[in-house]
C-alpha cells in the first residue's frame, strides 16, 4: 500500500488510486487521524483557557471556540500542502473530526479559567 | 436576575481542583494498570469467567474497547465464525467492567460534595437544566449557572478525556458516540456508552471480502503483465 512518510511532518501519504475498491494504508491513516485528533484537543485546551482569563461568557464563547477550530482545521489544511485527498479519505475527516471531543474539553476548561479569574 | 454571586476562596481550593486532580490521578492509574494487566494476558479471561465483580477487572476496559473497536473496523477480513464469537465475548465482556470505576468516583462526589454551588458554568442554560445541575441546591432563584459539584464531575468526566489522550500517549479509549454528546441522561451515561458500542457491534454487516480479494489480485496482476 502506498505509504511514505513527510520527511519533515508526521502526516503520511494514504491513499492508492489504482484499484477499484480504494484501499488505505491503514495505519497511515490512523497516524493521520491521530494527529488531527491531538492537535484538535490541544488547541481546544488552549482555547478554553484563554476564553475563560478574557471572560467571555455565553453565545461569545462557543463563537470564539468555533474561531480556533476553523483556524485549526486551516492550520491543518496548509499542512497537508493543500492536496487533502492524499492524506485523507474525505473533506469531512480534517474539517470535521474531533469537533465534539474538542467542545467538552473546551467547556470544561472555559468554566474552570473562568471561575478561577472571575468568580473567585 | 443576574447578579453575580461571590463564592468563597475554600470552595475553589478544596472542592475544584481536588476534584480534577482525584479524576486525573484515577485516569492515569487505570492507565498504568492496565498496561500491567496487558503483560499478564492469561488471568484476565479466568477472572472474567468467574463472574466475580472484582475491582481489578474493571482495568481491562480499555484494552476491551480498544479491541472492539479494531473488530468493527477489520471485520470483513475474518471470516464469519470467528467474528461472531469475538462479538460475542466483547459484549458480555465490557458490560461488567467499565462502569465500576466510574459508579464509585461518582458516589464519592455525591457523598462529600453536595448542598452547596461549586461553579459557574459560563454560558446560560434554560430552566429545564435545573434539576440535572443544580441537584444538591434547594433555592429555586438561583441562576442555572450556579451549578453543583456533581455537574463538575460530568463536566471533568467528558473533558478529561482529552487531557489523558495528551499526557498519555495514545487514545485510552474512552470511547463515545454521538448519544453521549446529548445533555439529557447525565446519570445513564456509562452505561450508554457501553451499549453505544455494543449496538455499532451489532450493526456491522459482515461481508467477508476474502473471496473478492483474489478477482481483485487477479485484475492487478493483469493489469501489470498486460
Amino acid at each position: 500500500m502506498a505509504g511514505h512518510s513527510d520527511s519533515s511532518s508526521s502526516e503520511k501519504k494514504s491513499s492508492e488510486a489504482m484499484n477499484d475498491v480504494p484501499t488505505f494504508s491503514t495505519e497511515n491513516m490512523q497516524n493521520n487521524m491521530k494527529v488531527i485528533y491531538y492537535s484538535r484537543t490541544f488547541m481546544s485546551i488552549i482555547g478554553g483557557v484563554i476564553a475563560g482569563i478574557l471572560g467571555f461568557t455565553g453565545f461569545m464563547g462557543f463563537i470564539f471556540y468555533f474561531l480556533v477550530m476553523a483556524n485549526t482545521s486551516i492550520g491543518l489544511i496548509a499542512k497537508a500542502k493543500f492536496s487533502v485527498h492524499l492524506y485523507f479519505d474525505s473533506w469531512n475527516r480534517i474539517i470535521l473530526d474531533g469537533f465534539m471531543g474538542g467542545l467538552m474539553s473546551f467547556v470544561l476548561f472555559w468554566t474552570f479559567a473562568y471561575d478561577i479569574v472571575h468568580i473567585f | 436576575m443576574a447578579e453575580d454571586l461571590v463564592l468563597d476562596t475554600a470552595i475553589r481550593d478544596w472542592v475544584l481542583i481536588p476534584l480534577s486532580v482525584v479524576m486525573v490521578l484515577i485516569g492515569i492509574l487505570r492507565y498504568f494498570v492496565s498496561k500491567l494487566m496487558r503483560s499478564f494476558q492469561v488471568p484476565d479471561p479466568k477472572i472474567v469467567k468467574e463472574g466475580h465483580i472484582h475491582l481489578f477487572s474493571s482495568f481491562t476496559f480499555r484494552q476491551v474497547i480498544v479491541r472492539a473497536r479494531n473488530l468493527r473496523g477489520a471485520a470483513n477480513f475474518i471470516p464469519p465464525k470467528s467474528f461472531r464469537s469475538r462479538r460475542v465475548y466483547f459484549s458480555n465482556e465490557k458490560n461488567l467492567s467499565m462502569i465500576i470505576p466510574q459508579t464509585l468516583t461518582f458516589a464519592w462526589v455525591n457523598f462529600f460534595f453536595s448542598g452547596f454551588v461549586a461553579a459557574k458554568i459560563p454560558f446560560p442554560l434554560t430552566q429545564r437544566f435545573r434539576s440535572m445541575l443544580q441537584n444538591g441546591i434547594d433555592l429555586s432563584t438561583v441562576d442555572v449557572s450556579y451549578v453543583s459539584s456533581r455537574s463538575w464531575y460530568f463536566l471533568n468526566l467528558f473533558g478529561l478525556r482529552g487531557l489523558f489522550s495528551l499526557i498519555l500517549g495514545e487514545e485510552n479509549a474512552m470511547d463515545d458516540t454521538q448519544r453521549m454528546m446529548q445533555m439529557g441522561g447525565f446519570g445513564f451515561d456509562p452505561s450508554k456508552s457501553l451499549t453505544a458500542e455494543k449496538d455499532g457491534l451489532d450493526i456491522v454487516q459482515h461481508e467477508w471480502a476474502l473471496p473478492k480479494f483474489e478477482h481483485r489480485a487477479e485484475a492487478v496482476l493483469k493489469k501489470l503483465v498486460s
